[in-house]
């Protein structure tokens, strides 16, 4: 924990200086007013939304694959990711996008509508079905998928470019109010999740296993779900779609620390931040000016990392 | 102490056990049988609290489940799933240690109390030498036996067993019969599982309920059961009896 705590630390201090105009710590306390106003008005903001996105995305993973039991569940794989980009290729599509604001909060919109389908189509009687669960994401990612691209043929060319930019994920002109929108949900998320961890990790060992050890499995599920999906609706209204976090992140944090989901939550937490910060960092760097979708590198640099970890593990 | 009453479940419509009515004494070793499909499970996850029942009741120390808060029954009543779910593998001492849950506040951790109990446990199952290997590293009737003492580790009154026998080597067939009745003796709990061997049944409880067709066929001792007249007439077998040290085993012919 210490130990990733300092890595966060220091990506960000290097995300921060690092950009197409070098720009040094120091110069917060200096004389340069346009050094500082780089730090305080895009560096920094950009780098803490990335932060806390990857944080968020990475929790929300977690989150899902603890209640489902299946360490392939993900926001993507649920359609919550989905229903948020539905969102913003409709307000594309409507040329609503040029107004600020609009496509965020469609987006919003989209994965909570996207969080309500999978768990009412998931639902039967009283229980909701991991399996199904999982297949109803499927399903209604198809459905998303279809509407994204009649939403693309339907808007203006100007729009498009905006609109795909945002559906690669981007971290590009952050702000401080993105800041306090991400924090906020990620702040109550945590809250909510730390209060039900005790029973979030009973659950990972079955449902009925969990029920027998006195804890409310369909209470806990519904609570667990709804704040993961809030979380994943804020994170991607902020900043577009960047993908593999919430698979990842939470898997290499298990292959690690083979622990329960106490242990795991602040763990990916801060591993989420960091692969995102690093993410970011990098696709800035790889061709200055031109800026790379973060999406792109999250799994350029997630997968080979994974991918060693996968091998030396049993 | 368990007093089940006239209760049914069913499964949307499919039937799991119909108008079940039983009572079990502290201090009873009871195995529970039947064919696939009879009610085996569907009627310890009643008594454990994880279905309720769609017909009648069942009292714990003369309270419906209903009554009891789920916490508080936890810490009294232990169970045995068939098939834990160990999607996410974790170290066999972690995994004994989260038996103790109904104990903790929410905010809560393990003491060192609670790991020493998990030890304890750990150790009563043969399984003291696993306590540091994760479960993916085991094979299923190591992992049967964490589990079980997992089971145990809450101390509790009354412990639900769903098929414990079934993965167990000949030699833990064994120790667990014998663990089960040093439970028994040591704590006055009662014990409940669910076995598919009759001979294991019949020789290590001192009483044997068979399920069939979602009702109670038959409540009998031992003794009684393994009659070639009396296993024609609930498992359609035809079967001989021998007697080996004073004990029936059913041969089946």
């Amino acid at each position: 924990m210490l130990l990733l705590g300092i890595t966060l630390v220091v990506v960000i201090a290097l995300a921060v200086s690092f950009g197409a105009t070098p720009v040094s710590w120091s110069a917060l306390f200096g004389d340069d007013a346009s050094a500082r106003a780089i730090l305080l008005r895009i560096r920094i903001p950009r780098v803490l939304v990335g932060a806390l996105v990857g944080a968020t995305l990475a929790v929300a993973g977690l989150t899902f694959q603890t209640l489902l039991r299946n360490p392939l569940a993900d926001p993507f794989i649920l359609g919550v990711s989905g229903g948020a980009a539905a969102g913003a290729a409709i307000s594309t599509a409507f040329g609503l996008a040029r107004f600020p604001g609009v496509v965020p909060a469609l987006a919003f919109l989209g994965a909570c509508a996207a969080t309500a389908s999978v768990f009412l189509l998931a639902r039967r009687r009283d229980h909701t079905d991991p399996t199904r669960l999982l297949l109803s994401g499927l399903v209604l990612n198809a459905f998303f998928s279809a509407v994204i691209l009649i939403c693309f043929s339907l808007s203006r060319q100007s729009d498009l470019t905006a609109a795909l930019r945002w559906m690669m994920g981007t971290l590009f002109g952050a702000t401080w109010s993105e800041v306090v929108l991400v924090g906020v949900f990620l702040f109550v998320a945590m809250g909510v999740l730390v209060w039900l961890a005790n029973d979030l990790r009973m659950i990972a060992f079955g449902e009925e296993d969990a029920r027998s050890h006195g804890v409310d499995v369909e209470r806990v599920k519904l609570i667990g779900f709804i704040a993961a999906s809030l979380i994943t609706g804020a994170a991607v209204a902020v900043s577009g779609i960047i993908g593999f976090v919430g698979l990842l992140v939470p898997q290499l944090i298990r292959m690690v620390w083979r622990r329960d989901f106490r242990f795991l939550l602040p763990l990916t937490a801060v591993g989420g931040a960091i692969l995102v910060v690093l993410a970011d960092l990098v696709s800035r760097a790889v061709i200055p000016a031109a800026e790379l979708p973060i999406g792109a590198f999250t799994a350029l640099l997630g997968v080979p990392f994974f991918l060693s970890v996968l091998r030396r593990s049993r | 102490m368990l007093s089940v009453r006239e209760a049914g479940y069913s499964y949307g419509g499919a039937l799991g056990i119909a108008a079940v009515t039983f009572e079990a004494q502290p201090g009873e070793l009871i195995a529970l049988t039947g064919s696939n499909g009879s009610g085996k499970s569907t009627f310890l996850k009643l008594a454990a609290r994880v279905l309720s029942p769609t017909s009648g009741d069942v009292f714990f120390e003369n309270r419906s489940l209903r009554d009891w808060r789920p916490k508080e029954y936890a810490r009294n009543v232990a169970y045995l799933p068939q098939e834990p779910d160990t999607t996410f593998a974790m170290r066999a001492i972690d995994v004994v240690v989260s038996g103790r849950a109904p104990y903790l506040t929410r905010f809560g951790w393990e003491g060192s109390s609670d790991y020493a109990a998990a030890a304890e446990a750990l150790e009563m199952c043969d399984a003291g030498h696993l306590s540091d290997r994760f479960l993916d590293e085991m094979s299923g009737g190591e992992r049967k036996r964490i589990f079980l003492a997992r089971a145990l580790v809450r101390r509790p009154q009354l412990v639900l067993l769903d098929e414990p026998l079934a993965s167990l080597d000949l030699a833990h067939v064994q120790h667990f019969s014998t663990l089960m009745r040093q439970v028994v003796e040591r704590t006055r709990a009662t014990v409940i599982f669910a076995a598919h061997d009759l001979n294991w049944a019949a020789a290590y409880s001192d009483r044997v309920l068979v399920m069939k067709n979602g009702a109670l066929a038959a409540d009998l001792n031992p003794s009684e059961l393994m009659q070639p007249d009396r296993i024609r007439e609930l498992f359609d077998v035809e079967a001989a009896t021998v007697m080996v040290n004073g004990k029936s085993w059913l041969v089946p012919l």
